[in-house]
């Protein structure tokens, strides 16, 4: 499916307009009486589009990059614009809104609403936008057939596999229809084949809707996956791999 | 949507969901049946003060209360009597005969407070043939002499029913008299003040005692149902003077204040055990839903990731706590309504609890039996302050959940 094509290029100057844009990016937590240095000048652009993985280590920073281009977190200095929108000092009730509008989230642990049936938690993020109900199922139930899972939409989180419980997740991130899915370590919790499925579902999505997608992971199988890759180590970026074009 | 996951979330959480609902049923059960029972008791100790003190208000011979001087008596008991009853809000007005004295047997005698009463007005305050023990009540005998003694006076004075005693007492022109009685009845109170020193008899025959023919010593009255007798003593107090007759208008608050105090200590006791109950409860739900936020910190994260706001994370929280009070409420409603009931047929005597000998200024509490009495403005007004007692428990844990960072809350550090 990918055609490899290996390429270092500079991060900040893969393209010009770009969807994504981090400049000078540091985040410092303070952890007691001690500085921990997550992110250090960390610069990089993401295109419109992309199928992007975010690889390193445990520590490097991958997480706190997803959460600073989620509006999750905010970066202690460096500028990060999402569609030309500075996004790095949002309110954070104009995070939320921000998230609401343009992000959505595919989390390790699946983190589905435990009490909401596989359709409610697909539906959740279009109903806190106000979407009426059937506009809400026109988007969810095709989303639902076309990862396999419509006819299991009434199950509840504990009756569904993690692989389901994940496809689900990606159902909950597609559905408001997101400039950008933002996925941290999506694959950590599945075997290789439940992954492989995943990352194949994924990138079938990208392609279909020109969706962003940017996700986390240390696994090579995954890494493999995707049609770029930016290195990170120690809050930096070390560098960036174009891996197949479309 | 937000009601869909507060009421799932509930189920969710069973055991904590159970521990805090059952907390605050029980608290607003027990809350409203001891408001129940507190003001049934708030009632009956009005009611036994005003039987103890001779009714509601009290009408004598200006300075009697005090003096309690045998001189001192209402000189034309029928027309003062009529002039009572013509006062707006009387329901009914008990003239009585007081007689301090001593009471003599063949073998000794002993103090006696003598009250000669009409048996059939009296009723409207009391009825004294409940105490009676042995013999005949004053309107079953045929005798025109008849005397109802307590029962430890007859016992130290070794009679029998229908041994006569003599009275010694003093006239109101100060000259002392006997006078001569049947023992027709005993009456036993359980108080041992009242059962050493009481003895009643009819009026007619008290006043012939003392040479008091159409006088008496005081006129209880009653007032017609809910109104305060503050405002009915001045109705009595307008007619009375303008009769022109030099009387005293008191109500039993005036002529026994002590009685006054008791009952506002004890309704302050009330409210005071009702506040602890308000506070423990209210405390233990703040703790339960600071911890319920602190297990729960990755899934208001999720929530507030997802796009919800601080403020919607507050509402959820908000919602399950108003959720769970409703139910909580209801099951208390139930229970302190079925206490309630209960209450209400069987009473509880307060002799269960040991009390035996409790008395107030000769009012007798130890006979009470302690009901439950509705009062559906009371019962609303506690159910308001429990709802926001509750509610506003969680206001805390709630403003905590809105402010929780999304990535500190979920943890994320890669």
């Amino acid at each position: 499916m990918n055609e490899t094509n290996q390429e270092t290029v500079a991060p900040a100057t893969w393209q010009n307009g770009a969807l994504i844009r981090l400049r000078q990016i540091t985040r410092i937590y303070q952890e007691g009486s001690l500085e921990v240095l997550a992110l250090r000048g960390v610069d990089l652009d993401i295109a419109e589009g992309e199928f992007t993985a975010l690889a390193g280590p445990s520590g490097s920073g991958k997480t706190t990059l997803l959460n600073i281009i989620g509006v999750l977190d905010h970066p202690t200095a460096g500028r990060v614009e999402v569609a030309g929108q500075d996004i790095g000092r949002l309110s954070k009730g104009d995070a939320a809104d921000f998230r609401l509008g343009n992000v959505g989230f595919i989390f390790q642990a699946y983190n589905l609403v435990p009490v909401l049936s596989a359709y409610e938690n697909a539906e959740f993020t279009l109903l806190l936008r106000g979407l009426p109900a059937p506009e809400r199922k026109s988007r969810v139930m095709p989303l639902l057939e076309r990862v396999g899972l419509g006819e299991m939409k009434d199950r509840k989180p504990h009756e569904l596999s993690g692989g389901q419980q994940q496809r689900i997740a990606v159902v909950r991130a597609l559905a408001t229809r997101p400039a950008i899915v933002l996925a941290d370590e999506p694959t950590a919790n599945l075997d290789s084949d439940t992954s492989a499925g995943l990352l194949d579902l994924m990138l079938e999505l990208n392609q279909e809707l020109k969706t962003t997608f940017l996700f986390s992971t240390h696994d090579p199988v995954v890494i493999q996956r995707a049609r770029r890759v930016i290195r990170l180590l120690d809050g930096r970026v070390t560098g960036a791999e174009v891996l197949a074009t479309v | 949507m937000l009601w869909r996951i507060a009421w799932r979330n509930l189920w969710r959480h069973r055991t904590r969901t159970l521990t805090m609902t059952s907390a605050v049923a029980f608290s607003y059960g027990l809350c409203l049946f001891s408001m129940g029972l507190g003001d049934d008791g708030h009632q009956q100790m009005l009611d036994e003060a005003a039987e103890g003190a001779g009714g509601e208000i009290l009408v004598h011979a200006d300075g009697y209360w005090e003096s309690k001087s045998s001189d001192l008596l209402i000189r034309d008991a029928s027309g003062v009597l009529a002039t009572v009853e013509s006062a707006p809000g009387v329901r009914a007005a008990i003239p009585r005969m007081i007689i301090n004295g001593l009471v003599s047997s063949a073998v000794g005698n002993r103090m006696l407070f003598l009250q000669g009463i009409d048996p059939q007005r009296e009723l409207a305050l009391r009825d004294l043939s409940e105490h009676l023990e042995l013999g005949e009540f004053l309107d079953e005998t045929q005798r025109d002499d008849p005397l109802l003694l307590g029962a430890v006076i007859v016992e130290k004075l070794e009679l029998d029913l229908g041994d006569r005693v003599v009275l010694t007492a003093t006239q109101p022109d100060g000259e002392v008299t006997r006078a001569l009685f049947h023992l027709t009845g005993i009456i036993e109170t359980g108080l041992i003040d009242v059962d050493e020193m009481m003895g009643i008899t009819t009026l007619d025959a008290a006043q012939a005692a003392v040479g008091a023919h159409g006088m008496v010593t005081q006129i209880g009255v009653m007032a017609d149902p809910g109104l305060v007798s503050d405002s009915v003593a001045e109705q009595i107090k307008v007619v009375t003077r303008a009769s022109g007759n030099g009387l005293e208008v008191l109500t039993w608050q005036e002529a026994i204040p002590e009685m006054v105090g008791f009952i506002e200590v004890d309704d302050a006791f009330l409210y005071i055990y009702l506040v602890v109950i308000f506070a423990i409860v209210a405390f233990a739900i703040a703790n339960t839903f600071l911890m319920a936020v602190m297990e729960r910190v990755r899934e208001f994260g999720l929530l507030n990731a997802l796009g919800l706001k601080g403020r919607g994370v507050a509402g959820l929280l908000l919602t399950e706590t108003l959720l769970m009070t409703t139910l909580a409420m209801a099951i208390g409603f139930v229970l302190g309504f079925a206490g309630h009931l209960a209450a209400s047929h069987w009473g509880i005597p307060l002799s269960i609890y040991g009390v035996e000998n409790m008395e107030v200024s000769g009012v007798d509490f130890a006979s009470l039996v302690m009901r439950s009495k509705l009062n559906p403005m009371k019962w609303l007004a506690a159910s308001i302050l429990v709802a926001l007692v509750t509610i506003g428990s969680a206001l805390y844990p709630a403003w905590r959940a809105s402010r929780l960072a999304p990535s500190e809350a979920m943890r994320f550090f890669g």
